[in-house]
């Protein structure tokens, strides 16, 4: 018995502003005299034929490009929006978390806000006074329930939010890129109590968010959207894999900018070119292997002369976690950059990366530490996927490090007789 | 039908809630708080009253004063209800977009706020009648019903309005003109009787006073304002007479007005 049914689901939009009263009347007084009506606005598909089943207990992540739909299928799960096409059956209560601290009025006080945003999300009174202690502490908020909810700050209402969102007692909760605010200890102690309703309550959860690696330890099933339909639905490792795959292997759509914009430029450097010296290209991107020897070329032109620089280089993943870094103070002595052009050779021995994309960062540092030039995501390396190593390896791992197991029986303990 | 009563009994504690929250937010940092529920009826009364001492308005034997505020407290209920439903969808875009419970909640949430500040009316009508020695009588039984029925006529236009202020903004901007033009057409200023007299016994208008009368009484508000102050101020029951035209007017419009609203609904978080 499936918890959510979905079948050919389809949402049009019509491009475009709402008629004015004008075209309305035209229309209607073409239609009248049998004439043919004033050219309609362009139809644009949100939801394109989309089916999927998710039974109880299942932790659904929902992952995609912006635009690709997800947002309006969520709208059509929790029955805000009307499907144009198709059917949603749903059994059971659902908790619709799209976008935590919809409701929340400001000049409430918190503790009038849990009792109102609870009854929007239909918990009668008498639970929320049950719970009301539960929401509090786990919000943190007991010192600030008495004060108007303008006064906090935006972490504030969002831990206050979810905390009334996740007591509800639904069999469903939708959540609409909720983890991606709040601090890094809240944050855990959501996913904590997420993991709580999945585990021990065997609640089924949709989640939509753009931190694939987060979706990609609490779901046990991943719903890729693309252009409105639904491009592949199955494993977590998988789907995502085959999202990242598609993100980077496409620069020029857009989603990877592969110039050379530096986020801090001084202006006394000028870096020429970030180049990764391999043979192997797929689409423009360099292909290494894992324990390849990457080798990195910089160029820069110096403009004004550095005495004791540092130079910084860090490869780092789509989601700007830096796996490694290193700087010049490996040399042992100061670098004393002179006018002019200079060419930088980097070689990182034995790269311990899993498949996927990486990116390279630089950093330029004076004397004094400050920064001079300061970039990310300059440039791109894909690391192939080999059949007889890596294909092995467990998902959900972006690096490997040589691991020896040894596993052997001990002399079982004699029974007592 | 039955359903439809159902589900909004379900949501009855929304309803509340919504409904507090509406007051709460309106008054919070406000001085005189709730008391503002008070200015504008009184101040019609004032404005009218001293209207009244150089046009001449026959009251009969009830106060002028008396009169006119049990006249405006009706109608206020009714202008605010439908004008607060009109703009209660678009006004909680934000919930619409985001939250689905039965859209009808908010029209109805905006006619519970009203019939707060209603309540608080009923302290000053109260206090007026006690300073012009006016003992209601049994026939005050019949409020809660003209109230109902108030409630009835402001949702046919809240709803139809409601969402069709959703694709076009003109419905919010007309409707308070078009509301203060019905005013003048509903017995506010001068006691239904007036009218009565004029067509029903003068026959003002010839032949076509009788169908004159009931066109005026085909307004709603011509039988509530007339039988709320009877039944409260002269100690005398409804005139029905006064309230079929009416009547039968909202028993068509509101279910028409709904049913249009249910239609709608389905889009309203598309195109808000």
């Amino acid at each position: 018995m499936s918890i959510i049914e979905v079948n050919h689901l389809t949402k049009e939009y019509r491009l475009g502003a709402v008629h004015g009263l004008k075209e309305i009347l035209l229309n209607t007084g073409a239609r009248l005299i049998g004439k043919k009506k004033v050219p309609e606005r362009p139809l644009f598909k949100a939801l394109d034929d989309v089916s999927f089943s998710i039974e109880q207990g299942e932790v659904v992540g929902i992952i995609g490009h912006n635009g690709a739909g997800k947002s309006t299928l969520l709208k059509m799960l929790s029955k805000i929006s009307t499907p144009t096409r198709g059917t949603v059956k749903i059994e059971g209560r659902i908790a619709p978390l799209i976008e935590v601290g919809a409701g929340f009025v400001p000049d409430l006080t918190g503790r009038e806000n849990v009792y109102l945003n609870g009854a929007i999300l239909g918990m009668p009174r008498h639970e929320i006074d049950r719970k009301f202690d539960e929401i509090v502490d786990f919000a943190e908020m007991e010192e600030f329930i008495d004060t108007p909810v303008k006064r906090y700050s935006t972490g504030m209402q969002v831990k206050l939010a979810f905390s009334v969102a996740t007591s509800i007692e639904s069999e469903i909760l939708i959540v609409d890129e909720v983890l991606a605010v709040g601090d890094v200890a809240f944050q855990r102690k959501c996913i904590g109590r997420m993991e709580t309703l999945i585990n021990t309550q065997g609640r089924t959860v949709l989640l939509v968010g753009h931190n694939i690696r987060q979706l990609e330890r609490i779901c046990s099933r991943m719903l890729l959207m693309k252009h409105g339909r639904l491009e592949c639905d199955g494993e977590p490792g998988k789907v995502s894999k085959l999202f990242l795959d598609d993100t980077t292997l496409k620069p020029e759509h857009g989603s990877l900018d592969l110039s050379l914009q530096p986020t801090i430029n001084t202006g006394d450097i000028e870096v020429i070119s970030i180049e990764v010296v391999t043979d192997e290209h797929v689409d423009g991107t360099p292909v290494c292997k894992l324990f390849d020897n990457l080798h990195i070329q910089v160029r820069i032109n110096v403009l004004i002369p550095q005495k004791n620089a540092e130079i910084t280089i860090g490869l780092h993943t789509p989601e700007m976690t830096f796996l490694t870094k290193s700087n010049t103070a490996a040399l042992g002595h100061a670098v004393n950059l002179d006018k002019g052009i200079h060419t930088l050779n980097i070689t990182i021995d034995h790269l311990p990366l899993c498949p996927g994309t990486f990116g390279i960062g630089l950093a330029i540092h004076n004397w004094m530490r400050h920064p001079l030039w300061m970039g990310n995501r300059l440039s791109w390396i894909m690391i192939e996927s080999q059949p007889d190593i890596t294909q092995k390896l467990p998902p959900g791992t972006m690096t490997y490090l040589p691991t020896h197991w040894a596993i052997n029986a001990e002399q079982p303990e004699p029974t007592a007789p | 039908m039955i359903a439809v009563f159902k589900n909004l009994y379900d949501y009855r504690e929304l309803m509340a809630v919504l409904a507090w929250k509406n007051i709460t937010l309106r008054y919070k940092q406000a001085y005189l708080g709730i008391a503002w529920a008070l200015v504008k009826p009184l101040m019609l009364m004032l404005i009218f009253t001293l209207v009244k001492s150089f046009v001449g308005i026959d009251s009969g034997n009830i106060p002028y004063p008396l009169l006119t505020f049990a006249a405006l407290m009706p109608w206020i209920f009714f202008q605010e209800s439908a004008s607060e439903g009109v703009n209660s969808v678009v006004g909680n875009a934000n919930l619409i977009k985001k939250i689905y419970f039965p859209r009808e909640i908010f029209p109805l949430t905006a006619v519970i706020t009203k019939l707060v500040e209603l309540g608080i009316g009923f302290f000053i009508l109260a206090g007026l009648m006690i300073w012009y020695r006016f003992v209601p009588g049994i026939y005050i039984l019949w409020v809660p019903l003209i109230i109902l029925y108030t409630i009835l006529a402001a949702l046919s236009i809240a709803f139809v309005g409601a969402a069709f202020n959703v694709y076009y903004r003109d419905v919010a901007t007309a409707l308070p003109v078009l509301l203060s033009l019905l005013m003048y057409a509903s017995p506010v200023i001068y006691p239904l009787q007036l009218v009565k007299d004029k067509l029903l016994v003068q026959q003002a208008a010839g032949e076509w006073s009788n169908l004159l009368y009931t066109l005026y009484t085909l307004n709603p508000m011509a039988g509530i304002i007339d039988s709320f102050q009877s039944v409260v101020l002269r100690n005398a029951p409804p005139d029905l007479n006064a309230m079929i035209p009416g009547a039968i007017m909202i028993a068509i419009l509101l279910p028409l007005s709904y049913l249009y609203f249910k239609r709608a609904e389905n889009y309203f978080a598309d195109v808000i």
